[in-house]
């Protein structure tokens, strides 16, 4: 994934120092599938393998709540999220939440 | 490290999308596709109806009995308008029932058509009607559904109609008040369809027999009249058009055909009237 | 009109008018979380509070407690149907992501007001749970709400900062 800041999940940032911290940033993204990924995935509960539909929109979504937290990461002035976590939740049927959360920093 | 207090921006997790707007669109949308969805499904059921022979439909119903309905099957009044129905079913009905005529005890004007071939009026509008023409309009209205395989048709609808909202709330996860409301709002539609049909089916049994129209839905007009009708919004929902709307279409119907709308009326049965 | 079709009328339109009143009552309850949340964050703004372990350099902790905040959110109706629409034709379910944005808040906040109350000066390696609240009807799905829980450790320094 491509942001324009350096994020990590690790609590610093190989071969740079953290100058600043300022809190935690978070972004979330919630989405559903529509009934053409659900029959597929229904077929394949018969077969098995990769739910392909389910994979792009999970990651789709990730991309999304990692842009947000980004987002909330540049408006305070951040150039580095460091301690990225991503959690996922099932919040109504068919339908899951991804949020992402992580320590805005300042790093040189 | 240092600790340095910024707040982000505020509301950078929530759309800036208005939700009514949202919500308008996907209503929207939605209904318009149930509605093409189910439409399509309802023709489709009209379509089989008309594949299958009227004997077939004459065996599904035959098992049908109106045993239990405090009924009166004989009698005078029976009689005179079991006469008046052989007369209509002279004009013009292939299908294979022996028609019988029944009446229902009750205050409201009602008549009713039920699967094999029982015609039920009730006391009330045997004495609402003020010539044997208003009579005539109505039982021909019946003899439409028959003729019409109305019973078929609703029976088909019913089912597949089920099946297709099943299979919607199962797509969805959920049971989807949308689709219901669309649903049942669609096959009303298709009910007042077959309403009209069923009125002009019986008007021509009346011109038939007449050979003039007049008087034929006065009836109708002193219902409404007598504010006993639906308009607006509220036919819309209905199952049955409303009064004016029924009247305004038997007279542009009969206009069409050029069927005489001015003639003597013809006086009921003397058991009929008191 | 007659009977009938006062019934009809009535059957009709009241989805129609309890989606509309749900939305207003549910929107203005949530402008007006929305803004106090806002009011909190900035009260507590000079609470240091990270999601990692490492400690600023000069930072000397006394005692350290585990802390934590929660909150449920109930859904209204409205997003609701507007969550179940979306389950057909797929999407972002936005209706939902101010719910979520405030219960995350909500819980951060708690946990802040939580650490300040019991005298702690930052809170470190912060985590977020989230977890959904089902339905009490006899399938078990849909939902009744949403949890969100913040927990982390909280810090006594012995030179807080500012």
């Amino acid at each position: 994934m491509d942001f324009p800041i350096t994020i990590t999940n690790t609590e610093n940032v190989t071969g740079r120092n953290i100058v600043e911290f300022y809190g935690v940033v978070t972004g979330n993204s919630v989405r559903a599938k529509h009934v053409g990924r659900d029959i597929m995935a229904s077929l394949k509960n018969l077969v098995g393998g990769e739910l392909k539909g389910y994979t792009e929109l999970l990651q789709e979504s990730r991309r999304e709540a990692a842009g947000r937290m980004v987002e909330q990461a540049q408006s305070l002035g951040a150039n580095a999220v460091v301690n990225l976590r991503f959690a996922t939740s099932s919040i109504a049927q068919g339908a899951a939440e991804l949020f992402a959360y992580g320590t805005a920093v300042r790093i040189e | 490290m240092r600790f340095e207090p910024r707040l982000p921006r505020d509301g950078i997790n929530i759309s800036q999308e208005h939700p009514l707007k949202e919500a308008a669109i996907l209503i929207a949308g939605l209904t318009a596709v149930f509605a093409v969805l189910f439409g399509l499904v309802l023709v489709f059921v009209d379509l089989v109806v008309m594949l299958v022979p009227p004997s077939a439909e004459a065996r599904v119903f035959s098992s049908w009995s109106a045993e239990g309905l405090d009924l009166r099957r004989e009698g005078p009044r029976v009689e005179a308008v079991q006469a008046l129905l052989d007369r209509l079913v002279r004009h013009g009905s292939d299908m294979p029932y022996h028609f019988r005529v029944a009446i229902l005890p009750g205050d409201d004007p009602n008549a009713l058509a039920l699967p094999g071939g029982l015609i039920l009026v009730t006391d009330g509008l045997l004495r609402a009607v003020e010539s044997e023409n208003e009579l005539a309009l109505v039982l021909g209205h019946e003899l439409g559904h028959f003729h019409h395989r109305d019973h078929l048709r609703r029976l088909g609808r019913g089912m597949v109609l089920g099946v297709a909202l099943a299979v919607v709330s199962s797509a969805a996860k959920t049971r989807l008040r949308l689709a219901d409301v669309v649903g049942a709002l669609t096959a009303r539609g298709f009910s007042r369809d077959d309403e009209q049909r069923s009125d002009r089916f019986g008007l021509a049994l009346v011109q038939a027999e007449y050979g003039h129209v007049a008087g034929a839905w006065r009836f109708f007009e002193r219902l409404q009249a007598a504010g006993q009708g639906t308009a607006g919004v509220a036919a819309y929902l209905s199952s049955h058009p409303g009064n004016r709307g029924r009247i305004d279409d038997l007279e542009s119907y009969a206009h069409e055909h050029g069927w005489p709308a001015s003639g003597p009326a013809s006086a009921l049965d003397p058991a009929l009237s008191r | 009109m007659s009977f009938e079709s006062y019934m009809n009328v009535l059957r009709f339109s009241s989805p129609i008018l309890l989606l509309l009143v749900t939305y207003l009552i549910g929107h203005g309850i949530e402008r007006r979380h929305l803004a106090r949340l806002r009011a909190r964050e900035v009260a507590h703004q000079r609470f240091p509070v990270t999601t990692f372990a490492v400690l600023p350099a000069g930072w000397q902790p006394t005692s350290s407690s585990m802390v934590s905040g929660s909150v449920v959110i109930s859904l209204d109706y409205f997003k609701r149907f507007i969550a179940s629409l979306r389950g057909l034709i797929g999407g972002r379910i936005r209706s939902y992501e101010p719910l979520l944005d405030r219960a995350r808040r909500e819980a951060l906040l708690r946990m802040i007001e939580d650490a300040r109350r019991r005298g702690f000066h930052a809170v470190v390696n912060t985590r977020l749970e989230t977890s959904r609240l089902a339905n009490a009807r006899k399938d078990g799905k849909g939902t009744s709400g949403v949890e969100m829980l913040a927990y982390g450790t909280a810090l006594r320094l012995h030179d807080p900062p500012a």
